[in-house]
């Protein structure tokens, strides 16, 4: 339950709500999260005053502030058209328009196909602690341990490479239905390859970051060969993922 | 801590004082803004959108801390009635006359927030695609229409703000004349002689048509055509119409505590703590309230099945189960005391698999003494009901056969999911009289039922039914009633109770799952010569609709198939159900109420067959089809619980609706033609057409029941009362087209109203395809005596004029609004009004007509399928879905495709992503629209209607029913064309890409006959 709502103007003043012991604050960007789910009583700092809704290109990366909305991505011709396919596939019009992409990103499940393709992407988060200090984390090192990681900080940015060609695939009941398997896989120029699986689970799972795309089916076959639950088995999702993967590589090969 | 604020609503400015935790929902219904409503707790029904700063946002995800320094716009800004008597209005924006124009506007319930999201688009993009039109109302669901009517609003909308003209809205479908209007055949019997199953001589009710209509067919001007919906003007400004929308001083609401288990015993209920918290004004338990054993399927009386429910018992047997009830000042307050309400279980073994239900030792579920059996119920052994309908001599007919085909299916539990939920409101009013305002589909069967639940006699009941957002069978129950009666009755104050949407899906009513048993006799030419369904249909924990519905199942789907030569004289047909109890959300009522589950076996049955002894699958189904003239088979031996009447069968335009079908989806080029299957560049994907027929029924003979009155005002018009209760299917549209063409005035000059139990005549309700045929029937009995009043004032008028006329009543045409007699005279209906109400002899020209159908003609159907299916996911995507449909004269062409693409579309989710799964526990996998999918704007397939109009002779204007047949047919034709892709038969819906898969692969073993 939310007790207090707080709309600050500068970061300072965020980062000193979000450093208080109590009550517990937490970051507002859309809010479709915290409306739809929390229970605990949590005071909320809305950040639509920061700024931070910002999408600059500087050399070979995309900065994309932490409260641009989902709507906003899709019409950057300049981004993977990958993460924009995610994008309308993770969300409908309406809910675009409020999410932010920080905030989905954070609150990321294992059926988030956003999530998966910044996964691919290797992206990194700057956040900013009560030292006010910036640092850079990989989402990759970030999910294991999310909660941790925010705690009394504000993430300001998410950074992802502008030089890859990227790939998302994935089958689920219906085009617009969310995925039971899917794969994002993303190529740098030197061949660096990262493959990342979703579907299932309570993250997006990278299963292989190499400087080729050598042994990605296989990899992909084992990181999901127990990934069964109830909306799918894992024998289906195991080779289904290397079909997906297959087909992202022939993809991105193509467009090379 | 409060928090001020201030929000900008519409271009005005409110001071507000809320919670930190305050929805901008809540604000905006506190505030008057109607037309936000409450859809889902996710924001993916978005029938809670407003704009913010021009863009759609879900009011519901959304704090108003939020949207303080935003500006807020609700449909309330867009437009208003073009009058309003001496002031100017703006009138209704152009989006808004397109929705109302095109028939865009179904329930009307999630139509502000479509309105919204598409005047956002127009915005920033005049001239969309109708891609970017449904990308930009993706996030608004609408379970009625398909999406294809708004989205042709929105473009025409488009063009006229561009200064475009746009044609005007026409029939749909332009088929040729000769395609439509298939005369009735003279040669087919009224009369026949047969024998019953029990053999004894029957005599088929020969089909009287008493009522008469007043022009042909050629000359009509209401009955045929498109006409813009009664309702539309008011449900696309967002008025307050539906059962929540209203307002009470004092109101109460209420929350209900829901059971976590299975199957448990109550051992001991505290409510202390609960009642001690500020707002709360009471908590009832099983403790507080009379013990009535009763049924909540909303049916005729008597209800033909098992008293297996109490509003509250001592006993929970689902997860979803009603423990306790909360009125509180609040939702919030509500909630919070659910939270302290300390109860203690005795956990039982629950059964969660019908397999297992009759197994000996199972749990016995209703073990209550005040059970009360219906015919062949027996809660000893979870036995809700029990059919076993023999016709002909089934082992004399597999003995005939050359080939025996027999093959297992199943059909999963689905969710009506109608985006309005559950709502209700329940007052005392002056005369102490309760008043249930209540979003139902069958109010006058509410009125009944509930008064020995509550104690109340019927006459001190009155059942309001105002708007309703979409029902689709889950408001043919008494779900929601029984809990605000009870609450209001304690506290003597009103109550409101809305149903959340995982309310919705773990608490409400779902289409029973069953799993069937197919065996079918067949000879090498393709006769069939004995047909045999075995269901195991489970009906949850309790047997509403249990004997009735898993009925239908059989006495539609088995009936289609009498087989051909001397079969088709004496078909062998067997239809077998056990219906049982399990620990699972009861099943009940839904679109195509159990028929759906027929057709899923039947017609893959009859493709396994036809593939299987390489016959064109379509000309096999017609070589066996029931044909015009025959008796409907199971006439003979099963109606609903009630003695069976045989009936012929009058019209059946199957063969047309199969060639045309077939010449529409393209289906003998495609078929030739093995290229087609190939996408360019995707060798793994491999494309497919499937075919399934289809044969529905229109009402229950001899049972349902409608009633309207027509009285005449003074300036011509006439308000049509009737009890019948429109979902959103555009009937009380139809119904005031049907008296206005009697009567010759046009739509305008109708005011319809229903239904409130004290004021309009009984209907038996929305339910079983029946509105237009049998409240139209009753509709022209009022209308056809009203004019015989007004022809009679009419000649007195006349007579008074020019002294004696020199014709009679019967020669008078009412035509334009006025009577006109065969020399030209003419009188207008104002001037027979004024003359009855004031000048002379005067008196209220008006009159209740009611209606009983001795038959339920059958519509018919082919419905096609085309897909492509991923050979390596086994993903299948739907491209298209045509449907050919006999459903004899169409009143309203406009509205009635809108129901054929709203029903094809919710078929589309049975077909390939709808279904509700339990696990090991009970506990539902599906409770919100993220996991439960339905279809959205944006990624619909092609839908195509074509209307095969044949003149059903028992109905005065030759209507059949059009609502539910069009959820009968998709997903065997979906299964069909994936087999034709891929030569792979998935056997039980939906068909997901995992079974798809596992076929492909081999990973399953194949279930094919013989």
């Amino acid at each position: 339950m939310i007790i207090e709502y707080h709309r600050p103007n500068t970061i300072e003043e965020t980062i000193s709500l979000l450093s208080r012991e109590d009550p517990c604050t937490v970051v507002l960007g859309g809010g479709l999260y915290l409306n739809e789910k929390v229970e605990a009583s949590i005071a909320v700092v809305d950040i639509q005053n920061l700024g931070l809704d910002t999408i600059e290109k500087k050399g070979n990366k995309h900065f994309l502030g932490a409260a641009v909305k989902l709507q906003q991505l899709i019409n950057q011709d300049k981004l993977p058209q990958a993460l924009i396919k995610s994008v309308k596939h993770q969300e409908t019009y309406n809910r675009r328009q409020v999410a932010t992409l920080a905030g989905t990103a954070i609150t990321a499940d294992g059926r988030s196909p956003i999530p998966a393709v910044l996964l691919a992407l290797d992206a990194e988060l700057e956040m900013i602690g009560n030292n006010n200090k910036t640092e850079l984390i990989h989402l990759g090192d970030f999910f294991p341990l999310r909660e941790d990681k925010l705690e009394s900080k504000l993430v300001t940015k998410i950074i992802i490479p502008s030089n890859t060609k990227t790939a998302y695939h994935y089958a689920a009941r219906s085009p617009a239905d969310r995925p039971i398997i899917a794969v994002a896989v993303s190529q740098w120029p030197s061949g660096r390859t990262r493959v990342v699986l979703a579907g299932y689970g309570d993250q997006p799972v990278m299963v292989l970051d190499g400087p080729d795309k050598g042994g990605a089916e296989t990899a992909a076959r084992d990181a999901y060969s127990q990934a069964g639950d109830q909306w799918a088995s894992a024998e289906y999702r195991a080779d289904t993922a290397v079909v997906l993967v297959r087909r992202s590589l022939n993809q991105i090969a193509e467009n090379n | 801590m409060m928090l001020d604020l201030e929000l900008n609503i519409n271009k005005e400015t409110y001071q507000v004082s809320v919670h930190p935790r305050e929805r901008l929902y809540n604000v905006l219904r506190s505030l008057g803004f109607s037309s936000v409503k409450f859809g889902d707790e996710h924001g993916k029904s978005g029938a809670d959108t407003v704009l913010m700063d021009g863009k759609p946002v879900n009011s519901y995800l959304l704090l108003a801390a939020q949207a303080e320094g935003h500006e807020i716009e609700t449909i309330e800004l867009m437009g208003e009635h073009p009058h309003l008597g001496w002031k100017e209005t703006r009138g209704l924006h152009i989006l808004q006359q397109e929705f109302v124009n095109t028939g865009a506007i179904q329930c009307g319930y999630c139509t502000p927030a479509q309105l919204l999201t598409a005047k956002e688009l127009l915005s920033r993009e005049p001239d969309p695609t109708e891609e970017q039109v449904r990308d930009a109302i993706s996030g608004v669901l609408c379970r009625c229409t398909g999406y294809k009517k708004p989205v042709e609003a929105v473009l025409r909308a488009a063009s006229r703000l561009r200064g475009i003209e746009v044609p005007p809205i026409e029939d749909p479908i332009k088929a040729p004349p000769e395609w439509i209007n298939i005369p009735p055949d003279d040669s087919i019997p009224q009369e026949k002689t047969v024998q019953s199953v029990d053999g004894t001589t029957l005599t088929a009710e020969k089909v009287i048509t008493t009522l008469k209509v007043s022009t042909k067919p050629e000359d009509w001007q209401q009955v045929g055509k498109p006409k813009v919906k009664v309702d539309a003007v008011k449900l696309v400004q967002g008025k307050p119409a539906f059962a929540a929308d209203f307002e009470h001083r004092d109101m109460l609401y209420a929350k209900v505590l829901l059971s976590p288990h299975a199957h448990a015993r109550i051992k001991s209920i505290q409510t202390e703590k609960a009642l001690e918290i500020p707002g709360v004004a009471a908590v009832l338990t099983h403790k507080d309230l009379p013990r009535i054993p009763y049924s909540t399927a909303g049916q005729s009386d008597p209800i033909p099945g098992p008293l297996d429910c109490f509003s509250l018992d001592n006993k929970v047997r689902f997860v979803g189960d009603r423990v306790a009830f909360v009125a509180a000042e609040s939702e919030e307050i509500a909630e919070r005391a659910l939270n302290e309400i300390e109860v203690e279980y005795e956990l039982l073994d629950a059964i969660l698999d019908s397999r297992d239900s009759m197994k000996p030792g199972a749990p016995v579920i209703h073990d209550e003494e005040d059970y009360v059996n219906f015919a062949d119920s027996d809660p000893e052994k979870n036995l809700a009901a029990e059919i076993r309908i023999d016709i002909g001599d089934l082992e004399q007919g597999f003995k005939d056969a050359d080939h025996i085909f027999e093959a297992e299916y199943e059909v999963p539990k689905v969710q009506p999911a109608h985006i309005e939920p559950h709502a209700v409101v329940t007052y005392w009013d002056e005369d102490d009289r309760l008043v249930i305002r209540t979003s139902t589909q069958v109010p006058f069967h509410i009125r009944r039922m509930i008064a020995p639940v509550i104690d109340l006699p019927i006459k001190r009941i009155r059942v309001i039914k105002p708007r309703i957002g979409g029902g689709f069978g889950g408001k043919q129950e008494m779900l929601v009633e029984d809990v605000a009666a009870h609450l209001t009755i304690a506290t003597g104050r009103p109550v409101q109770f809305v149903y959340t949407r995982e309310e919705e899906f773990i608490a409400s009513r779902s289409r029973h799952p069953m799993r069937i048993r197919m065996k079918t006799g067949v000879k090498k030419d393709g006769t069939m010569t004995a047909n045999e369904m075995y269901a195991l249909s489970d009906t949850g924990a309790n047997g509403a609709h249990a004997l009735t519905v898993t009925g239908n199942t059989g006495h539609k789907a088995m009936a289609l198939y009498v087989g051909s030569g001397p079969y088709r004289e004496s078909p062998n047909i067997r239809f077998y159900a056990d219906i049982v109890y399990t620990n699972t959300p009861p099943s009940g009522a839904y679109r195509g109420y159990g028929v759906p589950q027929g057709y899923w076996p039947l017609e893959r049955h009859m493709e396994k067959i036809a593939h299987n002894l390489s016959l064109d699958p379509i000309e096999f189904r017609m070589k066996n089809a029931l044909q015009a003239g025959e008796i409907h088979p199971f006439s003979i031996a099963w109606s609903e619980g009630r003695d069976p009447v045989p009936e012929i069968i009058q019209t059946n335009g199957l063969a047309e609706c199969v060639s045309r079908g077939k010449e529409m989806v393209g289906w003998e080029q495609k078929m030739s033609d093995k290229k087609w299957q190939n996408v360019p560049g995707k060798p793994y994907l491999k494309r497919g057409l499937g075919a399934a027929l289809v044969m529905q029924g229109t009402a229950i003979p001899y049972l349902d029941m409608g009633g309207a009155s027509l009285k005449l005002n003074d300036d011509g018009s006439f308000n049509l009362l009737v009890g019948a209760t429109d979902l959103g299917t555009g009937s009380d549209t139809v119904l005031a087209q049907m008296a206005a063409e009697i009567l010759g005035v046009s739509l305008d000059d109708m005011i319809v109203y229903s239904s409130d139990t004290d004021f309009t005549p009984f209907d038996k309700g929305a339910y079983a395809s029946s509105t237009t045929y049998i409240s139209g029937a009753a509709v022209v009995d009022a209308a056809n005596k009203v004019a015989d009043k007004l022809r009679d004032r009419a000649v007195l008028i006349l007579k008074s004029r020019s002294g004696k006329p020199d014709f009679i009543r019967d020669e008078i045409e009412l035509s334009n609004c006025c009577a006109i007699a065969p020399n030209g005279q003419a009188v207008s209906l104002e001037e027979i009004a004024l003359h009855s109400l004031h000048h002379a002899n005067q008196e209220q020209i008006m009159a209740v007509g009611s209606f009983v159908s001795p038959v339920s003609p059958p519509p018919f159907a082919a419905q096609f399928a085309e897909v492509t299916v991923d050979l390596e996911t086994g993903q299948v995507v739907v491209d298209r879905l045509v449907m050919a449909v006999d459903a004899g004269v169409i009143v309203n062409p406009v509205t009635a495709s809108g129901q054929i693409e709203g029903g094809m579309t919710q078929a589309l989710g049975y077909a390939v992503s709808e279904e509700m799964v339990y696990d090991e526990l009970g506990r539902a996998r599906e409770k919100d629209f993220r996991d439960y999918h339905i279809f959205e704007a944006h990624e619909m397939p092609v839908l195509e209607t074509l209307f095969i109009e044949t003149f059903e002779p028992s109905h005065p204007f030759g209507v059949k029913a059009v609502a539910e047949i069009p959820m009968d047919g998709v997903a065997p034709a979906v299964g069909n064309a994936v087999f034709n892709a891929c030569g792979v038969n998935i056997d039980q819906n939906p068909v997901t890409p995992e079974k798809v898969w596992q076929e492909l692969t081999g990973k399953k073993s194949a279930n094919m006959p013989e």
